[in-house]
Parts: structure tokens; sequence; C-alpha cells
């Protein structure tokens, strides 16, 4: 008789336990997350999620890094234009590469101009007043749209402009991004403009249109004047004779506060002043798109190539479309091994939050039933927004970065905890609950004894689908800036290369896997001994 | 008549504005005898039970133990120093058999050595072997043992009184009558109060020391079996009568 009164499966404390054993685990990933979330006073350049984009905001940082002493962070690849300008203008970025265009008909929702020197004008003196932001000197080139049309199709005499087009494009098929087809200043705004009419009108993504156009699919499309395929692709890009669509000037755009306090940032970045055309951006763009350079090689390539800074022996980094995928992942498994910690990171980060207030809530809804219903409902509609949505949400009140992020992730872990914590204790042995109080438990010591003890395998239910919830929205991230395995995978859209997609995905779907798996593992071992898998 | 344990006085039981669980009900029970509740669903006859250890409140009226209100002592040890047993048994399924009777003792902080032995005495008289039941869980055990142990919870801390709900009205035949010449046995040898609901006249016949009718929230009429059969009160004590099962032999 001198077996323990207090035996395994006997009391919460296997809940406890099981609690005990995961804040290592937490403190770890906190360890982790630890650079993540330092923030020194440094400058922050960011740039939107497409390769050009990068490119740019990359030549900004290592020429800064070149000509200053300023430490550089960057927070390349953020969800578009709405993303990159709220975290510049609430100062979570100092810096990132814009269009005139964009500025002037997104930004400002003011009307197009066909002039690029109104452009620049307007939105300079728009941004000053209205945010204390400044347009620096136009680098060169511009990104506007254009319309091209396959060789084989051009004819006799061969199509020139877009009034050219026009004559014959009854006869056409075009394929035109989803974005074109509904701008007013896209696809509308041109059919109206130069009075043309296709045969066919395809809406499609945007690194489909070019494989289409080459297999003859279609035989118009929009294209973007500075795309790298431009240089390989057999199009001829027609003139805008017309001038419909607006100038997009790409320039650097810096907050007014950073330009004070570090002055001279306004000269070095003038060092780039009309230093490409299009035709080197198509080129540069190439590289990347199609060669698979890195944007660090190229970047350094070009600053260098302006003679910039000294050339340093850099070794290009092999394009990972010419590997086959375990060896990418094998020769890249450094820089994934750091992804997948910046991951864990943050989907842990926000699940061991999510735990601590969703099981304390669930307990505290368990004794006020008659508002728990409401409450639950409430916190299930957050699981009704969009993840990006969500994301750009968070950005105007914590920036961008790891902290919304985690926060991001943290409300939609919460629904599962809350619901299957209150549901697991309201429905715990409702027999077993009665006898215990008509014996003499307090509801506390029934909550304890008997609620708990019978929930935890439920409520370990709700912890495990949250779990994978965060692991895998935690790839949405590299959206704002805050890394993780989606870097790759966004990268890897970007340029339409599956092998670096499938470089961030494996991992993250193998992450959830083994998340789900163990976490499985865990739910059984908090079972109480005595109750049944199933309904008992 | 022996000392009344409990009394219960003019109770009244309203739920909302017009259900009248409970309509000016009083009755005494005395040390070591069963009083038998009885009455259809509907009857009032749970409700009265869940008076007795404050897990309800009456609208009016007062219940007393010892003379003492139950309104005005703690309820948590209160039930503490009153067994009960329902239907299902109600046993904590995480729990073994050895914890489950040892419940109340664990509660009031006795020493683990003494909840052990006590648990060992109380297995033996429910005909329950310790060596082999004492570690199992109640899914591990047919329905007899299963009430046989909530029996022996309900036993563990020496209740002044024990209330049960239906204990055997969830069995199967043969095992409730089992259960039923053992519960006599052990009452013999215990001179244990007990307030016991049922539906059952056979068993309200066969177990009770007395017997109260219940219908519609009011009490029809309390009195010894031989009482009850001699001179019903009420013609509805007469027609249950009528449904025992050995109704018409002398």
């Amino acid at each position: 008789m001198t077996r323990p009164w207090l035996h395994r499966g006997h009391t919460g404390r296997h809940l406890a336990r099981g609690v005990i054993v995961a804040l290592p685990g937490l403190a770890l990933l906190l360890a982790l997350a630890g650079p993540v979330f330092a923030q020194g006073h440094r400058l922050v350049v960011g740039s939107k999620n497409f390769l050009e984009n990068k490119l740019l905001a990359e030549m900004f940082a290592q020429l800064i890094e070149a000509r200053t002493d300023l430490d550089v962070e960057r927070r390349l690849g953020l969800a578009g234009t709405q993303v990159c300008f709220e975290a510049l203008r609430t100062g979570a970025i100092d810096l990132y590469p814009e269009y005139t265009g964009t500025g002037l008909v997104s930004i400002l929702r003011s009307p197009p101009t066909s002039d690029a020197r109104t452009a620049l004008i307007t939105v300079r003196s728009a941004f000053l007043h209205r945010w204390d932001l400044w347009w620096l000197n136009p680098l060169g080139f511009e990104n506007s749209y254009a319309i091209a049309v396959t060789r084989s199709r051009t004819g006799t005499p061969p199509l020139r402009t877009i009034s050219d087009l026009a004559t014959r494009s009854a006869s056409m098929t075009a394929g035109f991004g989803y974005e074109f087809v509904e701008r007013p200043d896209g696809l509308p705004g041109l059919e109206a403009q130069y009075g043309l009419t296709f045969q066919r009108v395809q809406a499609m993504q945007q690194s489909l249109k070019y494989q289409a156009a080459a297999a003859g699919e279609i035989d118009v499309l929009d294209v973007y004047t500075t795309d790298g395929r431009l240089a390989v692709y057999d199009f001829t890009v027609l003139e805008d004779d017309r001038h419909f669509f607006p100038p997009y000037e790409a320039a650097g755009l810096i907050r007014g506060a950073t330009l004070r306090q570090h002055p001279e940032l306004g000269a070095i970045l003038g060092l780039l002043t009309n230093a490409f055309d299009a035709k080197t951006m198509r080129q540069l763009n190439y590289r990347l798109q199609e060669g698979g350079e890195s944007i660090e090689t190229v970047a350094r390539d070009a600053l260098s190539s302006l003679q910039l800074f000294r050339t340093d022996d850099t070794t290009p980094a092999p394009a990972p479309d010419r590997e086959q995928i375990m060896s990418y992942l094998w020769s890249s498994r450094a820089t994934l091994l750091h992804r997948t910690a910046e991951h864990l990171a943050l989907a842990g980060l926000a699940l061991g939050l999510g735990i601590l207030v969703a099981v304390p809530l669930g307990l505290l809804l368990e004794r006020r039933r008659s508002v728990a219903e409401p409450v639950i409902l409430g916190i299930g509609l957050t699981q009704t927004i969009p993840s990006i949505a969500l994301l750009a949400f968070m950005i105007p009140v914590f920036g961008i970065g790891a902290l919304p992020a985690v926060i991001a992730l943290w409300v939609y872990s919460l629904f599962p905890i809350v619901r299957n914590t209150y549901s697991g204790l309201r429905d715990a042995a409702p027999q077993a609950v009665e006898s215990a109080r008509a014996l003499g438990m307090t509801e506390w010591q029934i909550l304890y004894w008997v609620r708990l003890p019978l929930a935890a395998p439920v409520i370990m239910a709700g912890i495990r689908t949250a779990a994978v919830i965060t692991v895998g929205t935690a790839t949405l991230a590299a959206f704002i800036g805050a890394g993780g395995l989606g870097v790759p995978i966004v990268a890897g859209l970007q340029m339409a290369n599956a092998t670096v997609i499938l470089s961030g995905a494996l991992p993250s779907a193998a992450l959830a896997l083994v998340i789900d798996g163990s976490l499985g593992r865990v739910e059984a071992w908090v079972r109480p001994r005595g109750i049944q898998r199933g309904p008992a | 008549m022996s000392v009344p344990v409990l009394l219960v006085q003019d109770v009244s039981q309203q739920f909302g504005s017009d259900v009248h669980a409970l309509q000016d009900v009083s009755l005494e029970v005395c040390q070591g005898e069963t009083l038998i509740l009885i009455g259809e669903s509907g009857s009032g006859k749970t409700t009265l039970l869940r008076l007795l250890n404050g897990l309800q409140h009456p609208t009016s009226g007062e219940v007393r133990i010892h003379g003492e209100a139950i309104r005005s002592h703690d309820p948590i040890a209160l039930r503490r120093r009153i067994g009960y047993v329902q239907q299902d048994a109600g046993l904590l399924p995480h729990w073994t058999v050895e914890d489950n009777i040892g419940l109340v003792p664990f509660l009031l902080g006795w020493t683990p050595q003494r909840r052990a032995s006590r648990v060992d005495v109380l297995l033996q008289l429910m005909n329950l072997d310790p060596q082999r039941f004492r570690t199992r869980y109640p899914v591990e055990l047919s329905g007899g043992q299963r009430q046989r142990v909530a029996f022996a919870r309900a036993l563990a801390a020496d209740p002044e009184i024990i209330l049960l709900d239906e204990p055997f009205g969830a069995l199967d035949a043969m095992t409730r009558h089992e259960l039923q010449r053992h519960f006599l046995d052990l009452k013999q040898r215990l001179n244990q109060t007990m307030v016991m609901v049922t539906h059952d006249i056979d068993e309200a016949l066969r177990l009770g020391d007395r017997i109260a009718v219940l219908k519609d929230g009011c009490l029809l009429q309390i009195g010894r079996p031989s009482d009850l059969i001699q001179t019903p009160a009420h013609d509805d004590v007469a027609r249950l009568l009528h449904y025992r099962s050995d109704g018409h032999r002398p």
C-alpha cells in the first residue's frame, strides 16, 4: 500500500506536465527569435515583392553600406505598394524604390498623366507636403506597361505602333494580366483610346503569358518595359504613339526624417541618378529572372560597372533551376536552416502566446457560460479574415517585420484553442461531474481534478490544429518582411522557379507534418488512462 | 421511533413561475432507517433528494440535519458528510477503483495509509477482491461492479446519511436482484441511515423501512410497507401497489 496516491492520469498535473515539457521548447524558440526582433538604430531599406524592385533596393543598400558606416537592414519583398508605402510612412522602413506613376495613380489616386516630368513634380510636391516623404532623382528608366506582339503575327507591313495594331486586332487573341484587364489605366482605357477590339481576351497569370505567347496560344500580351524576358522572347514591343500609358519612372522614395538625420544619403543615392536605361535594366532583370543569379550578385555587378565601388571577387551563386531539388536543398541548407528557425520562431511564439491567452480564456468562459457563445463566435470571425488582408491590417499599427506577423498568427491560433478548451471542459463526463459535486468537491476541485484532465486531449487537439494553422500561415509572413520559409516560396514564385519554390514549400510542409505528428503523440499522452479513444 | 436525522419541514420547490416541483412536503428520516421516495417521473422525488444535501435549496420551508438548517451549513462540508450514489454510478472515468472509493477521504485529508486500508475493507464488504479490483478503471468493470464501487465510495468516510438516486435502475434484472439482496444484508449489518429514490414498487417494498409516495410534488402517504398495503391513504397509492409483482398473493 505504498503506491503514491497521485499517480499518472489522475490529475490536472498531467496537462501541466505537457506544458512544462513545452516550455523549454518555447524558450528555445524565443532565443532563436531574438535576432528577428533585434531593432537597432539602423537604416532599413524595403522593397516590393518583385525582382526589379528588390534589385534596386539591394543596390541602395550596398551603396549605402559601401559609402557610410550605417548598418543597413534589408526588408525586401514586402507585399505590394500599399504595404511598402504604409511601412515607409509609419517609419518601419526608411527607403524603398517606387515608380512615379504608381505614386500618382495608386497612392495619390490622381488621374494619370502622360508626361513624365509632370508626374514627377506632382508626386514630389504632394508626398513632401502630406507625409514628409522625398522623391529622389529618377534612376533613368521607366517600368511602364507596353503592348507586345509575337513576331510571327506582326505580318506585313510589320506592326510598329498600337495604332497599327488596332487595324488588325479583331483577328487576334490577347493574353493580359488580371490587374491590367481591370485597371482603368489598363485595357479599358487602352481600348477606348485606340479603338482596339480583340477576337478574344484571356486574363491570365503574369508569368504564364510568355509561355502562352511562345506556344502560339496568344498573339498579343501586356508586358513591362524592363522585363528581362523581352531580351530573349521573340516579341515586338509596340510604340505607344498616342501616349496612353502613364510614365512609371523609377526613383528612390525616402523619409524626410531619415534625410535630416543622415544628410549624406541624399548625395550618395544621387550617384544613381539616370544610371540605368531600360535596356540595361532588361539585361539585369534577365539575369535574375532566367539566369537564376542572386540579387546580391547582380546588384554588386551593376554598381561595379558604374564604378561606384571596388569590384570584389564574387563567385556567382549557382543557378538553381539547373540543379536537382535535393542537391539545391543541400547546397542552400544553411539558409534554409536559418529560414526554418525563423519560421519556427514566428509560429512557435504565436502559438505559445495563443496558448497562454486562449486556455485561460476557455477556462473563464466555462465559468461564465452565458457569454461564452458570443465571445467564441467573435473570435471565430477572425478566422474568416484572409491572411494577407490581416497581415496588411497589422502594418499601420505594428509596422513590418516579425512583430505584426506574430500578432497576426497569434490571432489565428486563438479560435481552435478557445473553442476546444471551452467545449472540452463543458462536455467532460457530466455524470462524473455531478457525482463529484454531490460528494463535496468544490467547483475548483472539479475543474482541476475532473474537468481539466478529462478535457486535456480535447484541449490538446485544439492546440494541434492551431499549430498546423500557424505553421502553414507563417509562410505568408514573408510578405511583410518577417522572414521564414515563405521567403524562398515568394522569391521562387517571382522567378517562376519551381526548385526555389519547393525549397521553401517542402520544408514547411514537412514541418507541419512533423509538428502535427508530434502533437498527436502529446495528445495521446495527456489522455488519462481509463479513457478510451473516441466516444467512451 | 428513534432520533430524526433529517427533518423536512413544509418544503416547496418552484421552478420559474408555474412549475411546482414540490408542494408543502414534510417528513423525517430516523437514525438507521431506510426511507424510500417513490413516484412516477416528475413526481418530485429526485428534486426532494437534491434538497437533502444542499445541491438545491427549497423555495420555501426548511431542511434540517440533526436539527440544524441545511441552509446555514457550508454546503461543501455538508456534502462530505453525506454519501451519494447515482443511477449510472458516476465514477470518475480517469481514476482507479481505489481512487474513486477514496474520493471523500482524500477531500477530507486522510493519510494515504488510512485511505488504502479503508478501501480494502470496503471492497471486501462489497464482495470485490481488493487485489483484483483496486487498480482497475471504471471502464474495466461490469455495470454491477461499478454500482458496488459507487456504493463503497458513498460509504467511505462513514457518512451520517447516504442518498441513493435509483441506484439499481440501469442494471439487468439478475444483477439488480443480487445487488438488492446484498444491499439488504449490508443494511442490517451497518445500521446506516439511507434515503433512496426509486420508481419500482417491488424494490421499495423490499428494501424500505418506510416508503414515501409522491405525486405531482405532493406527499400522498408515508409509512411502513405493511401500512401502505393494508391502509392505502389515496387511490393513487392503491393503484401503485396494485402493480407490485406479488400484488394478488396474500
